[in-house]
């Protein structure tokens, strides 16, 4: 057992470990295909090289230092291992004026142990404004929500390029997606009606192409273009992006038609019933991401590093010092000559 | 300070830097250390590039982060900083200025063929994580390169190849430990860089980790210093030759990471613009 564990805890294993990891990092990175979890194969190794030798090695131990380097570095492995079991990670657009949707977001990543509980989030979008520079740069962002906290109280809050809501555990990040959303009422043949909003392609990185299919409740699929009167948004002089009061038509067309345009307030017959344009308002998007060891995971990584200097200062500062006192750039010349 | 002064500041550091080439030269055509010489030509660039990086920032109202052109010229102004600083403290590593005076040339020459135009830093970028992680980074590729040039001058001098380099570097053995200890610190401030990145990545664009190819070849980089001192305690009778041979490779491997994949993937990172 005990020789076993010796054999586990080889220096030479560690080396094998971190070269296996550099290759398939850079493997993982460089091919579509190949997904980063297989570099969970050599971290797994360096754990129980490292486990073995912290349990065999006496004198490794006995350096405080470095033993507090491995030791942060097993708890760095140990907070990722749990982040990409426990992750959570997705996307999803709120309408200004109407509440956050779970059934909405889009899930980029969800580790295997993660309990959804998106549905508690209860979260209502305001205001939306990011400032841009000339050249279309983007500045600041502003986004104002309204968020029930844990304590069952209704917070208000802007979010932004630093300023991020925790609710339920989960973070929520305004990101730089956003874009305008035309409001809709369906007025159905059978007299049912409805209201909703069909979310236009980002803004302004789609500002030439706002144009999106949509399927009304009767099952026909129809294009949608918004076509402002004058562009709202301006490449070479400052522009906020937000609720905007520039005069828009809707294009509407179904395959092989001329389109029919409607302004505000308008409607337009098609097949099973009429709908009418009823409003513009503007569509924010959020990531949404629960990563509970992350915090821990910066943590344990600086305390790694913690130990790391305090090694340093007790295996090379006498050393150096020594050495410091006999080279001075004189003697080295003067050495050089001889 | 306008774009044309600035550009015209960094052509001055280059010619300064050109001069201090020659001079290291020289010194070792007369078979001497040139250190003082090129340490003041070093002060005059570093003065230099001050104000050209100053004028810079006070134009475009930004650090100089973002741009290729800023990658180069901050680090330009950043390695004759350190270097200067740690071979003025330590004398063991002045020989290091013969390999280290060119490879600043280089980097300086590359500059003034690059396109100084700014761009803006969005929000989100700038807070406290994006300066630790920066300045670490810079600290890191400085102490590195101290200890690799030192360390390039004595395999020089080791391989018989010139007398005249050969007297460069007189107390080997100090040497090669203050090399030693100057990229163990490296590795120091490698890894505060590695993890102050993830914490900005995080805060700046909402991932930690996004495999992208700097990032990628960061953690390269440090598993790559990490394995070289590893190496050292795992053979222990790993020749003086081999482990600075192994410095100089780590140094060109984060050399190529630092400049090389930028200059690939025109932004820093990925998710930047
Ligand atoms: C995961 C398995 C690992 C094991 C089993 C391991 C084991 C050891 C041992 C036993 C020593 C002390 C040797 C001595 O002074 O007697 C050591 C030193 C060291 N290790 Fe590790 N290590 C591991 C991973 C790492 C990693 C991933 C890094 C960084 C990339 C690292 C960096 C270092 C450094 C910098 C030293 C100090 C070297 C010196 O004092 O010159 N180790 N390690």
């Amino acid at each position: 057992m005990m020789s076993l564990l010796k054999n586990l805890a080889s220096l030479r294993l560690t080396l094998a470990g971190m070269i296996l990891l550099a290759v398939l990092a850079v493997i993982a990175s460089r091919s579509e295909g190949v997904d980063a979890g297989i570099t969970a194969l050599p971290l797994v190794i360096l754990v129980l090289n490292l486990f073995a030798a912290l349990l065999t090695n006496r004198s490794f131990r006995a350096q405080t230092g470095l033993l507090v380097f491995h030791v942060g570095l097993l708890l760095v492995f140990a907070c990722i291992g749990l982040t990409v079991l426990l992750r959570f990670d997705g996307h999803v657009e709120v309408l200004e004026g109407s509440a956050f949707d779970a059934a909405r977001v889009e899930t980029v990543e969800q580790g295997w142990w993660h309990v959804n509980r998106l549905d508690e989030i209860e979260l209502y979008q305001g205001e939306v404004r990011i400032n841009y520079l000339p050249g279309l740069n983007r500045q600041d962002t502003h986004s104002t929500v309204e968020y029930r906290a844990a304590s069952g109280e209704l917070h208000r809050m802007t979010l932004g390029d630093t300023r991020t809501a925790r609710i339920d555990g989960y973070r929520i990040a305004a990101t730089f997606n956003k874009g305008f959303a035309i409001l809709l009422h369906w007025t159905g043949d059978d007299g049912s009606e409805m209201l909703g909003a069909v979310h236009m392609p980002s803004f302004p990185e789609f500002d030439w192409k706002q144009l999106t299919t949509w399927t009304t409740p009767a099952g026909q699929a129809i294009d949608l273009e918004l076509d402002f009167d004058q562009p709202v948004s301006s490449d070479n002089a400052e522009w906020t992006f937000g609720p905007t009061s520039m005069p828009y038509a809707v294009h509407v067309s179904i395959a092989g038609d001329a389109p029919r345009s409607i302004r505000r307030g308008e409607s337009v017959r098609l097949a099973g019933g009429v709908v009418r344009a009823v409003d513009l308002r503007v569509w924010m998007a959020y990531q949404i991401e629960y990563l509970p060891f992350l915090t821990w995971m910066f943590v344990a990584a600086f305390l790694a590093i913690a130990g790391l200097t305090a090694h340093f200062a007790r295996r090379f500062l006498p050393a150096a010092a020594r050495a410091g006192t006999t080279t001075k750039e004189d003697a080295l010349v003067h050495v050089a000559r001889a | 300070m306008s774009l044309a002064l600035e550009r015209q500041l960094v052509l001055v550091s280059v010619l300064l830097l050109a001069a201090a080439t020659l001079v290291q030269l020289a010194g070792v055509a007369l078979g001497r250390i040139a250190y003082r010489p090129t340490a003041g030509i070093y002060a005059v660039v570093i003065a230099v590039l001050t104000a050209a990086i100053a004028g810079r920032w006070v134009r475009e109202g930004q650090g100089p982060f973002l741009t290729f052109y800023d990658i180069l010229l901050s680090n330009l102004f950043s390695l004759t900083l350190v270097f200067l600083l740690v071979s003025a403290s330590l004398p063991a590593i002045r020989p290091g200025a013969l390999v280290a005076t060119p490879l600043l040339l280089v980097i300086g020459v590359w500059l003034t063929d690059m396109s100084a135009l700014a761009a803006p830093l969005p929000g989100a970028f700038d807070n406290t994580w994006l300066w630790v992680h920066v300045i670490s980074g810079k600290l890191f590729l400085g102490l590195c390169l101290a200890a690799t040039a030192a360390a390039s001058v004595m395999l020089l001098s080791e391989s018989g190849s010139s007398r005249r380099i050969a007297v460069l570097t007189p107390h080997p053995q100090q040497t090669e430990q203050m090399i030693w200890a100057l990229f163990f610190v490296s590795f120091i401030f490698h890894s505060v860089m590695l993890v102050a990145g993830a914490v900005w990545a995080h805060s700046a664009w909402g991932r930690y980790w996004s495999w992208d190819p700097l990032e990628t070849w960061t953690l390269v980089t440090w598993l790559m210093l990490g394995g070289i001192l590893h190496a050292r305690v795992t053979f222990r009778n790993l020749s003086q030759r081999a482990g600075l041979a192994l410095i100089l490779a780590a140094f060109v491997v984060a050399f190529l990471t630092f400049f090389g994949v930028p200059f690939l993937s025109i932004a820093p990172h990925k998710g930047v613009m």
